[in-house]
């Protein structure tokens, strides 16, 4: 837990007259869980837009394992390593677990039949088992489409595939939009223990939520966001719900000298 | 780290045990099987428009026997099927990967007419096919072009249907291009014809007296089956089996998925398109080859036909999903209906209209059956999750 994976510093965003974001500084671990928190408008899902190539930043620098990238699309940003789970999942409903974690990578059989593009779906198959395994999230055979899944099973699916794909060669980071927003308590538990495993692999977790809890749970810190500055930036063992709660409506003053 | 993890998972465990969701819920397995209610459902739901196939031929054999139930007359109903088959499969190929291709008839008579005049100016057979599949690849590019632009793909296809047709009779002259002889190979010639007749008598078992087909009097297969045969098989492994197939569905169901795993969905529902217009050429060139001139008019049925067989083959026109074979099925039952109420003796419209009601019944059985399954999987706790155990 000592490298950079994901390192945002002095990011400011104008959308015409409005800043989005203001001097954010933002930096993530590998295996650290941060969670983002504020209330609506405060920047959050601008800066995870930032983060995540859809949006690039009026000025400042981003860097991964401490190079500096500039993203000029999601591509670019998925190319370095971040991939993006968004609140709508994006899953493709009518077809089973196996192809939506393998979509755009599907294995193909071996000789002639591999270079006509034919699927390998037991090898498909298997090798989603064995990664969902490793996440700790077995939820239903691999054959059966999403649509007979619940949303809980739903949201593990869609971050197992963001999950599979940062997890090649180096340590990715994992940007999560509200994983639990739609869930159930039991629900809420299984991505809670997603988030911990895929943290505990080494990847580098990024969570934005308006679930407290959720996040005292999972993250190793905390930073609020408020009218696109960053007001508070500290270790969740550190801090109590009642001081957050004051940094995201503003009642409580920032931890960093205004400027 | 990795003892949060674990006990995390036992905790989620835990949660799941004494769960309010019901003693069903509790004691589903980490890879829970599906209850044999649901399961038989889905199977009813998948598999029910060929038990409607096999019905409706009982049905025939019965009542318009003993003329129905004989090889020559499946293979009538084969020949009557095989063209709007091919017409249905270009339609599905449209569906499948999201867009309504509307164009499939003013495709078929364009390229039927461009193949025609081209073999009437003594170009190779080979070189006129070829030529016309590719005219037909070509305007499924235009298609997507247009529609990726952010256009509604119908009214794009509508736009380019009328533009093919009035194209259809500039190339003819607004005649048609008759004497294609040199087609009769994919058209009226047969194969494989048996001269000698045999007739089987089978003394029933219950219900129906003197029961009788006949054997042999063969007259062939005629060539447009073996090109229908030889679309469903290739697209059927296409779809199925392979990466392309695999991922053109996949955009028809969510272009956002495939987008987001860093593939090119314009390229996908592309190829959506050219898949479509390939297939319509095809059948455009078959059926200026059965019938032996190539005709201008673009006939608006082929897209009722197709659309129908397609919705009988309970594929949805949202797209992203969908069975080959299973709309083969439906343009034969179109084909046997036809048929077996003409051998009857019933009044021809009465086929449509059993077409039609056929058409509504299915729509509303597959309705009420995915209601039935989805209720079922909430009612078991199925829509619970559970952490690795």
């Amino acid at each position: 837990m000592s490298e950079r994976a994901f390192d945002l510093t002095g990011i400011d965003l104008h959308y015409g007259f409005v800043k989005a974001l203001d001097g954010v500084d933002f930096h993530v671990e590998q295996g650290e869980v941060v969670a983002m928190l504020g209330d609506n408008g405060a920047g959050k899902s601008t800066l995870m837009k930032v983060m995540s190539g859809a949006h690039r930043p009026t000025s400042g620098h981003i860097a991964v394992h401490g190079r500096e990238v500039h993203f000029h699309s999601p591509h670019d940003a998925a190319a370095a390593g971040v991939q993006m789970v968004y609140q709508d999942l994006a899953l493709v409903e009518a077809q089973d677990i196996a192809t939506n974690l393998n979509l755009g990578r599907e294995p193909l059989r071996k000789g002639p039949l591999g270079w006509l593009g034919f699927v390998d779906r037991k090898a498909m198959r298997e090798e989603s088992d064995r990664e969902l395994d490793l996440l700790g999230v077995r939820t239903a055979p691999m054959h059966r489409p999403v649509e007979m899944l619940s949303g809980g099973q739903r949201q593990v699916i869609a971050i197992a595939r963001s999950a599979v794909r940062v997890t090649g060669e180096s340590n990715g980071i994992l940007l999560l939009d509200e994983p639990t927003a739609a869930l159930g308590y039991e629900q809420t538990r299984l991505v809670e223990g997603l988030i911990r495993t895929m943290a505990g692999r080494g990847i580098a977790v990024v969570l934005v939520t308006h679930n407290l809890p959720l996040a005292f749970e999972v993250s190793h810190r905390i930073v609020v966001l408020n009218r696109g500055r960053k007001v508070a930036d500290i270790p969740t063992a550190d801090t109590e719900n009642d001081h957050v709660v004051g940094w995201i409506t503003g009642s409580r003053p920032s931890m960093f000298a205004s400027a | 780290m990795s003892d949060t993890a674990d006990s995390s998972a036992a905790d989620a465990a835990a949660a799941a045990g004494p769960s309010n969701e019901g003693p069903a819920a509790a004691k589903a397995p980490v890879h829970e099987k599906l209850p044999k209610s649901i399961s038989s459902l889905i199977f009813i739901r998948d598999r029910g428009i060929i038990v409607l196939w096999l019905f409706l031929i009982a049905l025939f054999a019965i009542w318009a026997q003993p003329y129905f139930f004989s090889v020559s007359n499946a293979m009538l109903i084969l020949s009557a099927g095989a063209i709007s088959s091919i017409f249905a499969a270009a339609i599905a190929m449209g569906v499948f990967s999201g867009a309504l291709d509307l164009s499939v008839p003013g495709v078929a008579a364009f390229v039927g007419m461009c193949s025609a005049w081209m073999i009437s100016h003594d170009i190779p057979v080979w070189v006129s096919l070829l030529a016309g599949l590719a005219i037909g690849v070509v305007i499924g590019v235009i298609n997507a072009r247009i529609t990726l632009v952010g256009l509604n793909p119908l009214v794009v296809t509508i736009g380019s249907l009328t533009v093919l047709t009035g194209l259809a009779a500039v190339v003819g002259g607004g005649y048609t291009i008759p004497g294609l002889d040199k087609l009769a190979f994919i058209g009226t010639d047969t194969y494989f014809a048996i001269d000698q007749t045999w007739t089987v008598d089978v003394q029933p078992w219950f219900l129906v007296p003197d029961f009788s087909f006949q054997l042999g009097g063969f007259d062939g297969v005629a060539g447009p089956v073996f090109v229908m045969a030889a679309v469903f098989i290739v697209m059927t492994v296409f779809f199925t089996k392979s990466r392309g197939g695999i991922r053109i569905m996949a955009v028809g169901g969510n272009a956002e998925a495939v987008r987001r795993v860093g593939l090119s969905s314009d390229f996908y529902r592309t190829m959506g398109f050219v898949l479509s217009s390939l297939l319509a050429a095809l059948g455009g060139i078959v059926t200026a080859a059965y019938v032996g001139e190539a005709n201008p008019a673009a006939s608006p049925g082929i897209i009722f036909e197709g659309l129908t067989a397609v919705a009988l083959a309970g594929v949805s026109l949202a797209g992203g999903r969908g069975s080959l074979p299973k709309v083969l099925v439906g343009a034969l039952i179109l084909a046997t209906i036809g048929n077996g109420l003409t051998i009857a003796g019933a009044d021809p419209y009465w086929a449509l209209v059993a077409t039609g009601v056929l058409l509504i019944g299915a729509l509303l059985a597959d309705l009420m059956l995915t209601k039935a399954v989805s209720r079922r999987l909430v009612s078991v706790g199925n829509l619970s999750v559970h952490g690795k155990a």
